[in-house]
C-alpha cells in the first residue's frame, strides 16, 4: 500500500544543510497499524509529512497504492490527499470559526460531494465518534478529547484508505488518550491502514508494528510478536 | 462554493470585516456623488457656446481724453480691422459669451408691468454680429445696416428689432418656438421689439445661469466709454492676428488704452476654471478613497492570512488546492465588499437626496449605483489578489508544525 524506497530529505539554507531523512525505506501493507517512534529531531514528522504528501522529498521513490507520487502536480497531490489520506494532528487543527459540522465538512467540500451526500457522511462519522449531539458546537466549546474526535471524524468522513496520526493523544490526559486510541484501533480494525507517529512507547505497543527512527533512518522494526515478548 | 461556511466564519470574527464593509460603503457614497457632480460639471463645460470659439478673440478699448470721439473711433477701428487680411469679420459689442460680465433684461410677450418677463442676456451688435460669432440663423433674417442705431450710456430706448436664440424663443413661445419669428415682444414692460430672426444657439456671459442659452441680439453700437471688439479670423490665423490688431488699435489713436485681449478659448477656460478645479479635486478624492479602501482590504486580508496560516496549512492537508485557498479569500472579500456596496447603495442615494435638498445639486443617474458597486467589487478583488496568492502559497506541511 505504501512503499518508500531510499527516501532522502535535505533542508538547505545558505549556510546549513540538514538531513532529515537518509535513505529511508519502509513498506506498509493494506490494513496495517504502524507506530512510528523516535526521539525529537529524529525525522518522525518529516516522514509523516512525506507519507501524507504534505512535503516533497529530495530523492528516492515513494509509491502509494502502487502509484509513484513523486511526480504529481500540486493539484493532483491535493486530490490524492483529499481522497486517500485522513490526517489526525496533535493539536487537532480544527478551524476555530467553524462549528463541528462545518469542520467535518471541509474535506468533503474539496471532494466535490453534493449537499445530501456530505450531510449523510458527516452525520455518519459524528455518530461513529459519539458527537452527533455536538454538531453545532464550536471547537472552543468542546473538551480536548472531543476536539480530537471531531478531527478523527473529519479524517474519516472521506473514507480514506490511509489514516496518518501525528501524536494524536499528545495533548490529551490519559483518560481521553485511551478513548482516542480505542477509536483509532477500531478504525484500523475496520480495514483502514493507520500510521501513527508517537513518542509514547505504551501507545506504540498497541500497534501491529513499531518502526523506530533515529537520525533520519529506520533503526529498528518490531512486529506484534516481538512487542508481546518485550511486554 | 463555500459561501455558507465562509459567511458563518466571518460572522464569528466580524469586527474587521464590518469596518472594511463600512469603509467600502462610505467610499461608494462619496465616490458616486462625486462622480455625479463631476458628470454634471463636465456636461456643463461641454455645452457648445454656439460661437466659433477657436477663431475668435476680443479686446477692450477705453478712451480717456475729452477729445476722444468714441463713435468715429469705433467706425474707423471696425473698418480697419475688417479690412485686415485673415479677418473674417469684427464687431463692437458690450460683452462676450462666458466672460462673466454682461447685460441682462426681461422680455415678455404682452405689455404691462403686471406681466411676467423671461430673463435674457443682451448683446449689442450690428449686422456683422452673426458672421463675427459664426452664429447660425435658423429662422428669419439678419439685421440690416439700417436697423443699427447708436446708443448713449444713459439711453433707455430700445431699437425696434431683435434676434433671439431658439432657447429664448422656446421660453417665450413654449407651444412652438417658431411663433416667435415676426412676433412683438416687450422690454422694460412695454417697449415693443419685433423678432426679426432666430439663431440656433448662443450662450450668455454667465455659465452658471440656468438660462445660459437665453440670449437676445440688439442692433446697436454702444457709446459707453469702454468698448469691446470681437474679431473672428480665418482658421489658424487668430494667434498671429492678435498682436497685429492690438498694435493697430494702439497706434491709430493715442487717446485711449487697449487692454484685456483674450481668445475665446481663454475666456471659456477662465469661465470654467472653478468647475475644472472642482473636477480635479473630486477625481483626486475618488482615487484617494479607492486607494485607502484598497489598502484597508489588503491590510485586513493580509492580517487574516497571517492569523490563519496554520488553518490554511490544515485546509491544504485536507485536500484544498492552491486555487481553492485563493478562492476562499477572494470569496470572503466578495462577501465583505458585497455587504459594503449594498450598504453603500443606500448611503449613496441618501447622501444624494441630502445634497439635492441642501445644495440644489442634480439627482444622480441611477445607473451609477450598480456601476460603482461593480467597480468597488472589482477593486476589492484586485486588492485581495496579493494576499490570496500569499495564502495559496502556504505549504500544507504547516499543518504539522507545532508553532
Amino acid at each position: 500500500m505504501l512503499s518508500m524506497q531510499n527516501i532522502s530529505m535535505v533542508y538547505r539554507t545558505d549556510t546549513v544543510e540538514t538531513h532529515a531523512l537518509r535513505e529511508f525505506s519502509l513498506e506498509v501493507g493494506e490494513g496495517e497499524f504502524v507506530a512510528v517512534t523516535g526521539p525529537s529531531g529524529s525525522g518522525k514528522t518529516t516522514f509523516l509529512n512525506i507519507a501524507g504528501l504534505l512535503e516533497r522529498f529530495t530523492s528516492g521513490k515513494y509509491l502509494l497504492d502502487g502509484k509513484d507520487v513523486s511526480s504529481l502536480s500540486d493539484s493532483d497531490t491535493s486530490k490524492v490527499r483529499n481522497e486517500k489520506i485522513g490526517f489526525v494532528f496533535q493539536g487537532f487543527n480544527l478551524i476555530p470559526d467553524l462549528n463541528v459540522f462545518d469542520n467535518v465538512d471541509v474535506p468533503l467540500r474539496y471532494r466535490g460531494f453534493d449537499t445530501a451526500e456530505r450531510k449523510r457522511r458527516i452525520e455518519g462519522v459524528l455518530e461513529r465518534v459519539g458527537l452527533s449531539s455536538r454538531a453545532k458546537h464550536l471547537p472552543s466549546q468542546l473538551s480536548g478529547g472531543q476536539q480530537q474526535r471531531v478531527a478523527i471524524a473529519r479524517a474519516l468522513a472521506g473514507e480514506p484508505r490511509f489514516l496518518l496520526a501525528d501524536e494524536p493523544t499528545g495533548n490529551l490526559d490519559s483518560h481521553m488518550a485511551e478513548s482516542i486510541m480505542a477509536l483509532i484501533e477500531e478504525i484500523n480494525a475496520g480495514g483502514t491502514t493507520v500510521i501513527m507517529v508517537t513518542h509514547d512507547p505504551a501507545l506504540a505497543e498497541r500497534a501491529g508494528r513499531n518502526v523506530h527512527i533515529r537520525d533520519g533512518q529506520v533503526s529498528d522494526v518490531e512486529t506484534d510478536v516481538q512487542l508481546v515478548a518485550n511486554a | 462554493m463555500q459561501i455558507g461556511p465562509i459567511w458563518r466564519a466571518l460572522m464569528r470574527n466580524k469586527t474587521g470585516a464590518i469596518l472594511i464593509a463600512l469603509q467600502v460603503a462610505v467610499t461608494m457614497a462619496i465616490m458616486v456623488n462625486a462622480i455625479s457632480i463631476i458628470q454634471s460639471r463636465a456636461e456643463s463645460m461641454a455645452r457648445p457656446s454656439g460661437v466659433d470659439e477657436p477663431n475668435i478673440f476680443h479686446i477692450v478699448s477705453v478712451g480717456y481724453t475729452e477729445d476722444f470721439d468714441e463713435r468715429s473711433v469705433i467706425e474707423q477701428d471696425l473698418a480697419a480691422i475688417r479690412a485686415m487680411p485673415g479677418v473674417i469679420d469684427a464687431i463692437q459689442t458690450n460683452s462676450v459669451p462666458l466672460s462673466g460680465g454682461g447685460w441682462s433684461m426681461g422680455l415678455q410677450t404682452e405689455p404691462g408691468a403686471d406681466q411676467d418677463g423671461v430673463g435674457v442676456a443682451v448683446y449689442f451688435v450690428d449686422e456683422h454680429g452673426l458672421d463675427t460669432y459664426g452664429l447660425k440663423l435658423v429662422a428669419g433674417e439678419n439685421f440690416t445696416p439700417g436697423d443699427v442705431e447708436w446708443r448713449e450710456r444713459q439711453a433707455t430706448d430700445w431699437p425696434s428689432t431683435t434676434l433671439l436664440t431658439q432657447a429664448m424663443a422656446e421660453q417665450l413661445f413654449p407651444d412652438n418656438w417658431r411663433d416667435a419669428l415676426g412676433a412683438t415682444v416687450y422690454i422694460n414692460d412695454d417697449e415693443p421689439l419685433v423678432v426679426k430672426g432666430i439663431i440656433e444657439r448662443m450662450q450668455a456671459a454667465w455659465n452658471g445661469w440656468d438660462g445660459v442659452e437665453r440670449v437676445m441680439l440688439v442692433p446697436q453700437h454702444t457709446l459707453f466709454g469702454s468698448t469691446r471688439y470681437v474679431i473672428r479670423t480665418e482658421p489658424g490665423q487668430r494667434d498671429s492676428l492678435m498682436p497685429e490688431v492690438e498694435k493697430l488699435l494702439a497706434d491709430s489713436n493715442r487717446d485711449r488704452i487697449v487692454r484685456g485681449m483674450q481668445t475665446m478659448t481663454e475666456t471659456r477656460e477662465r469661465s470654467y476654471r472653478g468647475d475644472s478645479s472642482m473636477i480635479k479635486l473630486l477625481t483626486f478624492t475618488i482615487v484617494l478613497l479607492l486607494v485607502i479602501t484598497s489598502l484597508g482590504i489588503v491590510g485586513l486580508a493580509s492580517f487574516s492570512v497571517s492569523r490563519r496560516t496554520k488553518q490554511i496549512g490544515t485546509r491544504r492537508a485536507l485536500g484544498a488546492s492552491k486555487s481553492s485557498i485563493a478562492r476562499y479569500f477572494m470569496t470572503e472579500n466578495v462577501l465583505i465588499s458585497g455587504v459594503g456596496v449594498a450598504l453603500g447603495a443606500v448611503l449613496t442615494v441618501g447622501l444624494n437626496m441630502l445634497l439635492v435638498d441642501a445644495f440644489g445639486l442634480d439627482r444622480l443617474e441611477i445607473w451609477l449605483v450598480p456601476a460603482a458597486m461593480l467597480v468597488l467589487l472589482l477593486v476589492g478583488q484586485l486588492a485581495v489578489f496579493g494576499p490570496a496568492r500569499r495564502a495559496a502559497g502556504v505549504p500544507p506541511a504547516v499543518a504539522t508544525r507545532t508553532i
